[in-house]
């Protein structure tokens, strides 16, 4: 009885097994293999085809690259100026949207969160002539006679990193709204009937009682939105390419300079890849360790 | 269970044999093609961008093959460049050029980073060409080891473009324009400016192409002769097109645009009196026909200090190349009977794309010497092959985009306010270490 029981389980499990061996020799193929091919690539140097192995030069031309730093710095302004900002708006947004006497929610919802299903192409290429020196904004602006002169937005070192990060400000809050909203609907509400019936006020309620529990969606959404801004590429390619002079350039605007304006260096583009992994590894371990969870 | 898995195996089985069989699909498309190659009728694909010029050139050169060769299949396709370049970067990167077309219009600045990044990619023209029969500053990047291995196409000839009328309400004439160097051009801007309220021209910050032409203009790059040694740090010639530049953006006669829209919008609205630029923008030019007759192309303003400097220039400009695939013959006897020496193609191109080639017995032809209404009846053609001849030869080397890229800091730096000498030498280390 018990081998016949033995070899059932084994069965079991090899139809589990064959259950996911296509998923996993696809992510195997699709995701390991070009993985570490990229890993080798990085060690590697010469221009187009022409490649061969050279141990760390290329981390070493890394730590001596002024345009790279120029690319962290850039992107690390965004990270610090953008990320918190859209978190706090997102959070704002989904408690107001979440009150219980609104009216017209699911309009509401539906067109903050509407950005989010706009192509990251499309909506850049918008972005770059609603700014543009003659673009809408600018003529609303005069017309309003808030400004005198129309400002360069996408010309100017400082406004154009301005305008970047409003647009990814735009598409990117009412991706993370969601996330709060759910996480809302999950908070009882009779801990808030308790907190008014002790007398605390709104903003008392939201920092006593919402944004404690909200912390692991907190958490979440800072670690995704760091990932995406150290990513960024769409819109700085569609809307800026980089300048004027580097000034918006994303590391992942370099590598793609690297790989396909200048004389194509794959070797040392793959280098750069892998220090953004680096980074979005160190960032994340650091936010789960201030954040606290243990889970 | 065991029918499931089974099942499940053979799903597994089905995908990856489809996966396989698309792939051959493919492979026997390239054999038919070889097959097809003997027999003459050998499908050629051409790659290019910009259809109201390039594709439109390529397309009178296959109509005119066509006319003679009438089983020639030839297909034109359209890409923007920036995806040819992916597209070509990834596929010969892979080492199968297989998916690739076998002709591929590659601008000149690039042309030497795929020659020698790619070696053996690029078909060898031989004989298909008399180089002798092109303009010379096209020879150095379309070839690579003494071997010729681009057909020379547009020429990218700058000219001055000028709005005579809003140069005659600041009481100057075409005349007074001609062959003037920078500094004279910044003056007359400054009076257009005060007399008329427009800009004198329009530059998007992060493009130097402006540099660029002032310092082919004086025979100078920013690579040594080599092509590979960076030439930033006292490179004279360099200095004073910085200088001029600096004094051009700092004199407020310049509209600044950032992007190419933005860059046509401001002379077809009529809000620049000039454009200096390639001779391939004249189509642009004369898309605002209301502007017809107020416009005259005057030589390109040379640097005033460099000795070596010319009123001719160069900027961009592209070549045809040959990928060395299956179809290859058929695509060089294709490019050698046409834009390699037909002078009666070259006609239809001047006067039905607007092109100026640099084969030079074209010139001779007589669309070369028709008078243009638009410029108010001068003969801009003829002007453009003239200042073609006088292009001074640099060698563009592979780094024209990376080396421009660090310049474009540098230069905000210098109009910031620091120091030429040292913005030049911070961008010669940055180079140093970029390119190696």
């Amino acid at each position: 009885m018990r081998a016949v029981n033995h070899t059932i389980r084994n069965r079991a499990k090899l139809t589990g097994w064959l259950f996911i061996a296509g998923a996993v020799l696809m992510i195997c193929l699709f995701y390991f293999y070009p993985m570490i091919q990229a890993l080798l690539l990085s060690f590697k140097t010469g221009a187009g085809a022409n490649l061969h192995f050279d141990g760390l030069a290329n981390y070493k031309r890394l730590l001596s690259d002024k345009t790279f730093f120029t690319a962290v710095k850039n992107t690390f302004l965004f990270l610090i100026v953008q990320v918190p900002v859209m978190i706090v708006f997102a959070m704002m947004i989904s408690v107001l949207l979440n009150d219980s006497k609104l009216r017209f929610k699911g309009f509401f919802r539906t067109a903050i969160f509407l950005p989010c299903v706009t192509s990251l192409v499309a909506y850049s290429v918008v972005f770059k002539y609603l700014f543009g020196n003659d673009g809408l904004i600018n003529l609303a602006l005069m017309n309003l006679h808030i400004l005198s002169e129309p400002i360069q937005w996408i010309s100017d070192p400082f406004w154009a990193k301005v305008t970047i990060i409003i647009a990814i400000t735009w598409r990117w809050t009412g991706y993370n709204m969601i996330f709060f909203l759910s996480s809302l609907q999950n908070i009882d509400s009779s801990i808030y009937e308790a907190a008014r019936i002790d007398g605390a006020s709104g903003p008392r309620q939201f920092f006593s009682i919402t944004v404690p529990l909200l912390k692991p969606i907190i958490l979440f959404t800072s670690i995704t939105s760091t990932i995406g801004t150290l990513q960024l590429f769409d819109e700085i390619m569609n809307i800026t390419k980089g300048g004027p002079g580097n000034a918006t350039l994303s590391i992942s605007q370099y590598i793609y300079n690297l790989s396909f304006k200048y004389t194509p260096d794959f070797g040392y583009a793959a280098t750069v890849s892998y220090s953004i992994v680096i980074m979005i590894i160190v960032l994340a371990f650091l936010q789960i360790k201030l954040a606290g969870d243990d889970k | 269970m065991k029918k499931k898995a089974t099942a499940l195996l053979l799903a597994g089985f089905m995908l990856l044999a489809t996966a396989c069989s698309s792939n051959s699909n493919t492979d026997n498309q390239a054999n038919t093609g070889t097959e097809g190659n003997t027999t003459g009728s050998q499908k050629i694909t051409v790659w290019a961008w910009d259809k109201n010029f390039n594709i439109a050139a390529m397309n009178l050169a296959k109509d005119a093959y066509v006319a003679k060769n009438p089983d020639a299949q030839i297909e034109v396709v359209e890409y923007a460049q920036d995806d040819i370049i992916q597209k070509l970067n990834t596929g010969l990167n892979s080492g199968s050029a297989s998916g690739l077309p076998n002709i591929v219009l590659i601008e000149d600045y690039r042309a030497q980073s795929f020659l020698q990044t790619y070696p053996d990619a690029f078909q060898e023209l031989g004989d298909a060409i008399k180089t002798s029969d092109f303009a010379e500053y096209k020879l150095g990047p379309t070839s690579f080891g003494g071997k010729q291995y681009g057909v020379p196409f547009d020429s990218g000839v700058v000219g001055l473009y000028v709005r005579t009328d809003y140069l005659q309400e600041a009481g100057y004439t075409v005349d007074d324009l001609q062959d003037i160097d920078w500094q004279q051009y910044i003056e007359i801007g400054k009076a257009v400016k005060a007399k008329t309220g427009k800009d004198m021209l329009t530059q998007d910050p992060n493009d130097l192409g402006l540099i660029r032409m002032m310092i082919q203009s004086a025979g100078s790059w920013y690579l040594k002769e080599d092509g590979t040694t960076p030439d930033l740090k006292d490179n004279a010639v360099l200095k004073e097109a910085f200088e001029s530049y600096k004094e051009l953006m700092n004199a407020d006669i310049v509209k600044v645009n950032s992007d190419w829209s933005s860059f046509l919008a401001g002379f077809n609205s009529g809000d620049v009196a000039s454009v200096p630029t390639g001779n391939w923008i004249t189509p642009s030019v004369k898309a605002s026909a209301d502007q017809s007759g107020k416009w005259a192309v005057v030589p390109f303003p040379k640097l005033k200090n460099a000795a070596n400097s010319v009123h001719a220039s160069n900027l961009g400009g592209s070549s045809w190349y040959v990928l060395n695939n299956d179809g290859k013959e058929a695509a060089v006897k294709f490019l050698g009977a046409t834009l390699g020496s037909d002078v009666a193609l070259y006609q239809k191109l001047v006067t039905d794309v607007g092109v100026v080639g640099t084969y030079k017995p074209a010139a001779e032809g007589e669309a070369y010497g028709a008078a243009d209404e638009f410029f108010g009846g001068q003969k801009v053609i003829a002007d453009f092959a003239k200042w073609t001849a006088e292009i001074p030869n640099v060698n563009y080397g592979l780094h024209t985009y990376a080396i421009e890229d660090i310049l474009k800091v540098e230069m905000q730096n210098f109009l910031n306010g620091t120091e030429l000498d040292k913005a030049l030498s911070d961008a010669q280390s940055q180079a140093e270490s970029q390119i190696q």
